[in-house]
């Protein structure tokens, strides 16, 4: 054969096997695409039956409310499974279709990890997983990004490791930075003692619609998307992902990605000459506490338990050393809730503000935490910058955003205080002078129901009104004020005060109209407290 | 004192003799109902004047706190005294309120040794209220321990200023205090080392001498005795062999001085062989004989602490020792004398005369409500608890028996129209003879009534209801009582169909209010009945309204506070007028069950 012929016979050979892999790549993508399909059908039709059947159901039972909300529980679960599986989907998709576009904006680490721990909390929690959250050489804090897809990247790798690690497991996360050619490299560590997986599926993981065992055999639902979509979105930031697992022993992954950074400023004026008292019972975190209020300057003193705390407190007293600031941590060594703490805290120090410093979501747990007396948050987990910055915030009055300062501003707002005893006329507008609302007095529930009608509509913010007065009691006042033609007799909020503390008295303010109660003889927490609660 | 307290105290001691149903020697049923009529108007008429004391004398007067002199503060102060006297405690809530409000007082003007005192005060207040929550164990109680356990240890820890404190009746609330955290501490250990602590400070010379007018040596006493009390909450606790040791050598310094006593009292003898037995000195069997001598040497005509603690605390300490270990329970021997002991339990409880139903008498009722143990062999659990309502509580059963004969009439009328309405209920599902499916559904809605407030019976809180109205923090312990009285009855096999009537009773159908939040209708195949217990008892938890009115509510509430069916049904005129009737009819006949079951003492009548 001539040397053309051969160069001839060689191409055919090229294009042959080239047609040939081309059709392998056809037929490949069409087993994809039928697997796709078959498991699209099973998953998105498991959770349309339990919809279906439940709607039937519900119908059925209409009359009866208890199952047809047992029935609406059930359709709400699975048309939230319903829904992440399109999400899902779709952002394959999107992916695939490299519509996908990474977001670079400046975002707080610190936060984002809470956000993550906020939302896989509950599931741990469910599951009673023992978890740990640990960091090291944290030196940037505030990263450019694309947070909301690392968050889901964060996410779905540690509800694999929650799914996959039976009840009473543990799962470690540890996150660590370096910082490399002028990039922070941002890693993340989820270690489970779950059911791990073998070899032979760990090639395989990132294959869409794999999961760990059946779900039938397992019980553990999921779309088998979420780690194709998480290793995209890793490579779309340039990132890596490592996987290491034995089967029955667990799974370790490593998330690596590199982002820009920003420099903070650390604004310490306003915390530098407090003294602090701090809750904490957890080793790791009682060192981070002191390594970062001492870099400070930050005079503080760390107790493992809620008696402990009152004894530094009485010492204290005795010693003329005061505390500006009470923080309540992650753990204690009592059984009492961050609640009861705060709560006896706040009534026995009512001087003394109360932070929690907790991975619990603030909107979440506000209303208790406000009710026991803890109006200022700072999200776990902590990092040097937002440790200060954020007690800063806390003692410069900036923590608005968070939780209103221990007493209200009231500057510009005016009281309407119906008090007949002179003695506890002048304590309650000596409390109430510190927020720096107008006072407005009356004697008894008439003058005060005069002075309300006298007074131009919205002039007074809040009524505290005395039960027991001569001429006529609160609940008559409150009633007629109530009753009055105007826009806001309906909506002023009027609070009892009274030494009556029968249940059925509360109840009878509250059928009087009355928004709240406050017992006496009033305590200054208990006040603000009440004061905070009607304005809001 | 001044006399609108005075008259408080006399009205409180007077209705608390007048709760407790006397036979004695009334042969006359005729009669007796007559004087339990009396006495109940009697009650009623006390407790609208004790409202009234507290409204028009106590409120305004802690109203005006800051502004009152130093004796209008100490007849307050002797006022309390009296009413949390530790072994009547006529009324803790009250108690509670005046202390609660001096302390804001002394809070707000930073008076130190004031502040001390009324921390101990209100300390001991929460104390005796925790009392109505034993058995129970949540958030709830965890609650309501830490803030009394931060109440003794915020009084206690001023004992580093012990020397700066120049008051020496303060002083003594310091060591009291520091002693008192043993109380609420669910922690062994520290509870351990906190009495070691108290001991070494009240055998300390020089405290004595700093300051001699305090009782040193009442401290050492009273703190060995507690230091003893904790070999009870030994199992499952960690401790180590020295703090083992310590509880021993309190057990001892309680035990030796009674060992010498001709008459030994039982309370102290038995911790020590207690814990002669924790620590592997002597042997179970050993320590078994012991407990069935000491059990039989209890004298049955005493009702001091000494002899219900004999006569009621041992034997069910036995049947907790019976229930732990095995070998003894399966000892016929041992069930047999087991029944014996219960029986001089029973008998003890139920002849204890008026003057001795105090806090402990509550309190050993308390126990047996909790720790009953039911074995083949032993009187069943509903018996017993179905006397203890007769007898602590006459006013209960009476509306419990009523309740349940609303939940008879109502359910007999359901079965009438749709035989298959209760059928969730597996015990009934099975019956497949109609007459004998319609009998067991009576008795069972019947006896439901009679068991779904046992929780109040064992919380007491009933003596509460009868003295005034409830303090907040006191409703949200009385609402405990549901699943206090759920737990009790699931552990026993001849209650266990009532636990779920019980919890669920007070919750709203579509679960948007009510309590408990714990109870889910859905989940329990007793909810049919449970629905129709929550109308019952709302029909007989009223009487200040008419029928008619509380059958309009139940109408109106129909899909949120009742069931939409249930409701539905109570609509029909004919069942109403039968209701009407039944709530309005004499309750004689539940009296003379009362009469009969105290005077018989025990019946086959009481055993479901």
């Amino acid at each position: 054969m001539s040397g053309s012929e051969n160069r001839t016979l060689e191409e055919l050979q090229r294009t042959v096997e080239s047609l040939q892999r081309q059709l392998e790549e056809a037929q490949a993508s069409n087993k994809a695409k039928e697997a796709f399909l078959s498991n699209m059908s099973h998953d998105i039709r498991t959770p349309m039956n339990a919809i279906v059947g439940m709607t039937q159901l519900a119908k059925k039972h209409i009359d009866e409310k208890a199952r047809v909300a047992d029935a609406l529980n059930k359709i709400e679960t699975a048309s939230s499974h319903l829904l992440s599986l399109i999400n899902e989907v779709l952002d394959m998709s999107r992916i695939d279709s490299g519509r996908m576009n990474i977001a670079a904006e400046s975002f707080s680490l610190s936060d984002l990890l809470h956000d993550v721990v906020t939302i896989i909390q509950p599931q741990m929690v469910q599951k009673n997983h023992r978890w740990t959250l640990s960091s090291s050489g944290i030196v940037c804090e505030q990263l450019i990004g694309d947070a909301l897809r690392l968050r889901q990247v964060y996410v779905n790798i540690i509800n694999n490791a929650v799914k996959y690690t039976p009840d009473g497991g543990q799962i470690d996360l540890s996150v660590s930075e370096s910082v490399l050619d002028g990039l922070c490299h941002l890693s993340l560590v989820c270690r489970d003692n779950g059911i791990g997986m073998s070899e032979e599926f760990l090639s395989r993981i990132y294959d869409p619609f794999e999961r760990a065992g059946s779900t039938t055999v397992t019980r553990i639902e999921g779309t088998g998307l979420g780690m194709s979509i998480v290793r995209k979105i890793v490579e779309a930031m340039n990132g890596s992902i490592s996987i290491t697992s034995r089967l029955g022993e667990g799974t370790e992954v490593t998330i690596t990605v590199p982002l820009p950074y920003e420099e903070i400023r650390v604004d310490h004026a306003a915390v530098q000459d407090k003294n602090l008292l701090i809750l904490e019972a957890n080793p790791v975190l009682i060192s981070l506490y002191d390594q970062y209020l001492d870099e400070f300057g930050i005079a503080h003193t760390i107790v493992p338990s809620a008696s402990a705390a009152l004894s530094v407190l009485t010492d204290a007293d005795f010693g003329k050393i005061s505390f500006d600031g009470l923080i309540i941590g992650r753990e204690q060594k009592e059984s009492g809730s961050i609640y009861d703490i705060a709560s006896y805290f706040s009534k026995a120090h009512p001087d003394l503000p109360v932070i929690l410093i907790s991975e619990d979501s603030w909107d979440e747990i506000r209303y208790h935490a406000n009710r026991s007396g803890i109006h200022h948050f700072i999200p776990l987990p902590i990092f040097r910058k937002s440790l200060i910055n954020g007690l800063d915030k806390v003692f410069s009055g900036e923590n608005a955003a968070q939780g209103a300062s221990l007493t209200p501003d009231l500057t510009g707002r005016r009281i309407l205080l119906a008090e007949d005893n002179f003695i506890n006329l002048e304590i309650a507008k000596e409390i109430l002078r510190s927020t720096k609302a107008e006072i407005d007095t009356a004697e008894n529930g008439q003058e005060a129901v005069a002075c309300f009608s006298a007074s131009s509509e919205g002039f007074y913010s809040l009524i505290l009104m005395d039960i027991q007065m001569p001429v006529m009691d609160g609940y008559e006042a409150c009633r007629a004020i109530r009753r009055m033609d105007r826009k806001d007799a309906g909506t002023v909020p009027i609070l009892a005060m009274t030494a009556n503390t029968f249940a059925e008295d509360i109840a009878r303010a509250k059928e009087a109209g009355m928004n709240g109660h406050i017992a006496k003889p009033v305590d200054i927490n208990a006040l603000m407290q009440a004061l905070r609660q009607a304005l809001r | 004192m001044e006399g609108w307290q005075e008259e408080y105290i006399a009205h409180t001691e007077k209705i608390a003799a007048l709760s407790a149903p006397v036979i004695g020697e009334a042969d006359d049923f005729d009669l007796w109902y007559a004087q339990q009529i009396r006495a109940e108007q009697e009650i009623s008429s006390l407790r609208e004047q004790n409202i009234r004391l507290l409204e028009t004398k106590l409120f305004p007067m802690l109203d005006e706190l800051y502004g009152k002199d130093e004796e209008a503060i100490r007849s307050l102060d002797a006022f309390s005294d009296r009413l949390m006297d530790w072994r009547t405690n006529l009324d803790c809530g009250v108690y509670v309120a005046i202390h609660d409000a001096l302390l804001s007082v002394y809070r707000t003007r930073r008076d130190r040794d004031r502040i001390i005192r009324e921390l101990y005060k209100l300390g001991m207040g929460f104390y005796y209220l925790k009392r109505f929550l034993l058995g129970i164990e949540g958030p709830a109680k965890d609650a309501f321990n830490f803030r009394n356990e931060l109440l003794f240890t915020e009084a206690g820890s001023y004992f580093t200023w012990f020397n700066q404190i120049e008051d020496e009746e303060t002083r003594g609330y310091i060591i009291r205090s520091l002693a008192n955290i043993a109380l609420c501490t669910n922690n062994c250990s520290r509870r351990v080392r906190t009495s070691r602590r108290v001991l070494d400070i009240a055998r300390d010379e020089e405290y004595r001498r700093s300051s001699p007018g305090l009782p040193w040596d009442a401290f050492v006493r009273k703190t060995h005795q507690q230091m003893s009390a904790n070999r009870s909450e030994l199992s499952g606790s960690e401790l180590t062999s020295e703090e083992l040791a310590l509880i021993l050598d309190s057990c001892y310094e309680v035990f030796k001085p009674e060992e010498q006593n001709e008459n030994p009292s039982i309370r102290w003898l038995w911790p020590y062989y207690e814990m002669e037995y924790n620590c592997g000195y002597v042997t179970l069997d050993l320590t078994l004989q012991r407990m069935k001598e000491l059990i039989l040497s209890a004298p049955e005509e005493s009702y001091d602490m000494s002899g219900l603690y004999g006569c009621v605390q041992l034997p069910i300490y036995l049947g907790r020792l019976l229930k732990k270990h095995e070998r003894l329970r399966t000892n016929a021997e041992n069930i047999r004398f087991l029944n014996e002991a219960y029986g001089k339990m029973r008998r003890a409880l139920l002849s204890c005369p008026p003057a001795y139903q105090d806090d402990y008498y509550h309190y050993c009722v308390a126990a047996v409500i909790t720790d009953y143990y039911e074995v083949p062999g032993v009187p069943p659990y509903a018996g017993i608890t179905r006397l203890l309502l007769k007898k602590c509580s006459p006013d209960t059963y009476v509306r419990a028996r009523r309740t349940g004969d609303v939940m008879r009439l109502i359910c007999g009328f359901i079965y009438a129209q749709e035989p298959s309405y209760f059928d969730d209920i597996p015990f009934i599902r099975e019956i497949t003879d109609t007459a004998e499916k319609k009998e067991t559904l009576l008795d069972y809605a019947a006896d439901c009534g009679l068991y779904g407030d046992l929780g109040l019976l064992k919380m007491n809180i009933t003596r509460t209801l009868h003295t005034r109205n409830l303090f907040e923090n006191e409703f949200g312990i009385y609402r405990l009582h549901t699943v206090s009285g759920s737990r009790d009855l699931a552990l026993r096999p001849s209650t266990q169909r009532f636990a779920d009537i019980a919890l669920g009773h007070h919750s709203w159908y579509d679960g948007s209010d009510g309590y408990p939040e714990d109870y889910e209708r859905t989940a329990s195949c007793f909810r049919q009945m449970t629905d129709i217990a929550a109308c019952a008892f709302f029909l007989t938890d009223h009487p200040e309204q008419t029928a008619d009115d509380l059958l309009l509510q139940i109408r109106q509430g129909a899909g949120t506070r009742f069931s939409p069916m249930a409701a539905s049904y109570l609509a029909d005129e004919e069942l109403a007028g039968k209701l009407k009737s039944c709530l309005a009819a004499d309750p004689g006949l539940y009296y003379r069950e009362i009469w009969a079951g105290l005077t018989d003492t025990y019946t086959s009548a009481d055993t479901p």
